[in-house]
């Protein structure tokens, strides 16, 4: 399946994106139902820019008979209300849930959207302080790529935390929340639906595009390991297709996380220095991952530091 | 100490100049007037001359990672000799001087490494000063940006948990009167202190090291003086000349709570031949 989803795409000439209590009229996002009452709208490839409202991640919404959860609302506040015109074309249930499934800007900014719908703002325990370390810095780098695109972006702290592990009822369905251990951030959220056996793995999970380490690169391992455990029919990446197969899905990443760790590790043995590790490590995954020089120098740098430390 | 009152005064005299040039790119013109501020600040009128045959000032032209950028001084032969102390400037840091590094007689000063956080494109000045008070200067342009407000540490509990941790790595083996280069790393979160805290509308405290004294059988090796502009979990490369057969490479650290760390490693002496 492409990066772009087989829905169709409607454009209204008559967009506007306003922050405040105006009425706001957004084309809809274009959304795939990848499994009954699951729908997912995939992000591009690309770095955050005007160009794309940093609509640059998998996000989307479960719905149950009591209600909506939106997991992930979305790069910026004009994806955010795109995303709630999407969902109310497709039900009038209320949205009593959104899950922040970790820190990163392009899956939390489009958070302040929700609050006119009182719903739950869901994330790991260690999300607030992550928040606390970084909100500043993102609103910052967020205005300086995306422009006047990004007015009305905010941070939304969760009101509701998770620690290890919660089920949240839908009314007709139970959606299990986890929280994992240090892995592509410190506060990663992933999501289990029981109905349909669907694996939300969020960024957890990329395909095709080259994942990124902000956490810890031994323990993301570890956490992929023990989920491709989980029996499910299907996964939901944070980046790539809207749809996968599990855990077939999760070996690529596998590849190229080991690759960095023991790479990364070797060097630090050979007494490599940290700025010219990345001409060493894992070499052989570049043409195999969309965006490869934009983010395997600062990977290996962030692996190098994590394990200079065993 | 005069040295860290200056560090923040620099501090203040910059963040006043830049607060009206706001989204310019500044040119060679205005780069020029900062480093003449700068250098007034930290030596007064004292003649500056160029150390291109002196001194080696080695880092990325462009960054991978702003918050942890790689930067070494090379001191030559003739240098290594008279060198006293060593300043890295980084122009348009917050905080710009980076660090101050202090030789002492154990010291072999042919190379330190340290990593920065560089918060803008900016020029590097590495500037050496002589034991007769001479002063000798190298540049070099980077583009980096974002390392001053960048975020820490991925895992946080963890920083937490092992903060104050040392590690002391020594390459090749040591011979007594024969130089040895060492790596020492820390970790600790060197919080600038210019990060907002979201969610209470406060600013993050700044908690950074203040200063790194190294010494090897009791002889001093290298005091590195330092605030906002090194890297969270410091990180230094230096050589030591063992002066004894048999010692221990101590290091003692000091931050901006009063926290107070010190370790010692044996350093394995081979027999001479």
């Amino acid at each position: 399946m492409g990066l772009f989803t087989s829905g169709a795409w409607v454009f209204s000439p008559l967009l506007f994106a306003l922050a405040g209590p105006c009425v706001v009229f957004a084309a809809p996002l274009a959304v795939t139902e990848i499994a009954p009452g699951i729908y997912i709208h995939a992000g591009v490839a690309e770095e955050a820019s005007a160009g794309n409202d940093d609509a640059i991640a998998n996000i989307g919404f479960i719905i149950g008979d009591a209600g909506v959860m939106v997991v992930d609302p979305g790069g910026s506040a004009v994806e955010g209300e795109k995303l709630r015109e999407a969902i109310h074309a497709v039900t009038d249930r209320p949205i009593r849930y959104v899950v922040l499934t970790h820190v990163h800007p392009d899956h939390i900014f489009g958070a302040a959207t929700f609050r006119a719908d009182h719903a739950e703002f869901i994330g790991h325990a260690r999300l607030p302080g992550a928040l606390a370390q970084r909100g500043e810095y993102y609103i910052k780098t967020l205005h300086r790529a995306l422009g006047d695109a990004a007015a009305g972006s905010e941070i939304v702290t969760p009101t509701h935390l998770v620690a290890a592990r919660e089920a949240v009822d839908l009314g007709d369905r139970e959606v299990e929340i986890r929280a994992h251990g240090p892995a592509h951030t410190d506060n990663d959220l992933t999501l289990f639906d029981r109905r349909t056996a669907t694996l939300w793995l969020s960024d957890l999970l990329f395909v095709e595009r080259i994942p990124a380490i902000d956490g810890s690169v031994v323990g993301w391992i570890e956490e992929l390991e023990e989920m491709t455990h989980v029996v499910a029919q299907r996964a939901v990446p944070g980046h790539g297709p809207p749809v996968v197969a599990w855990p077939a899905a999760a070996e690529p990443e596998l590849r190229y996380l080991r690759a960095v760790r023991d790479g990364t590790r070797l060097a630090i043995r050979e007494n490599i220095d940290i700025a010219e590790a990345p001409r060493h490590v894992a070499l052989e995954e570049r043409g195999k991952w969309l965006l490869f020089d934009d983010y395997h120098a600062r990977n290996v740098t962030t692996a190098y530091k994590e394990l200079e430390w065993e | 100490m005069r040295l860290r009152s200056n560090l923040l005064a620099i501090a203040a005299l910059l963040a006043a100049s830049f607060a009206g040039a706001a989204s310019a790119e500044p040119d060679e013109a205005t780069r020029a007037a900062r480093w003449a501020d700068l250098r007034g600040q930290l030596f007064g009128d004292r003649v500056i001359e160029d150390g291109a045959d002196l001194l080696a000032l080695e880092a990325p032209d462009r960054a991978e990672d702003a918050a942890i950028v790689p930067v070494r001084i090379r001191i030559a032969g003739g240098l290594r000799r008279d060198i006293d102390r060593l300043y890295l400037v980084i122009d348009d840091n917050p905080s710009p001087l980076a660090g101050r590094f202090a030789f002492g007689p154990a010291a072999d000063p042919s190379e330190i490494a340290i990593r920065v956080r560089v918060d803008d494109y900016t020029y590097l000045h590495a500037v050496a000063e002589t034991k007769n008070r001479r002063l000798y200067a190298v540049a070099r342009f980077i583009k980096a940006a974002g390392g001053c407000s960048a975020p820490a540490g991925k895992d946080q509990a963890l920083a937490m948990q092992r903060l104050g941790q040392m590690k002391l790595t020594t390459m090749g083996s040591a011979h007594v009167g024969e130089p040895l280069q060492a790596h020492f790393l820390l970790s600790h979160p060197n919080s600038s202190g210019m990060q907002m805290d979201q969610v209470s509308r406060n600013y993050i405290r700044a908690d950074f090291v203040r200063s790194v004294r190294v010494r090897y059988a009791g002889t001093p090796v290298l005091t590195l003086e330092s605030d906002i502009s090194i890297s969270e979990d410091p990180s230094l490369t230096f050589a030591f000349v063992p002066n004894a057969p048999a010692g221990e490479i101590e290091v003692v650290v000091e931050d901006s709570s009063n926290r107070h760390f010190e370790q010692s490693w044996p350093v394995k002496i081979e027999p001479a031949t």
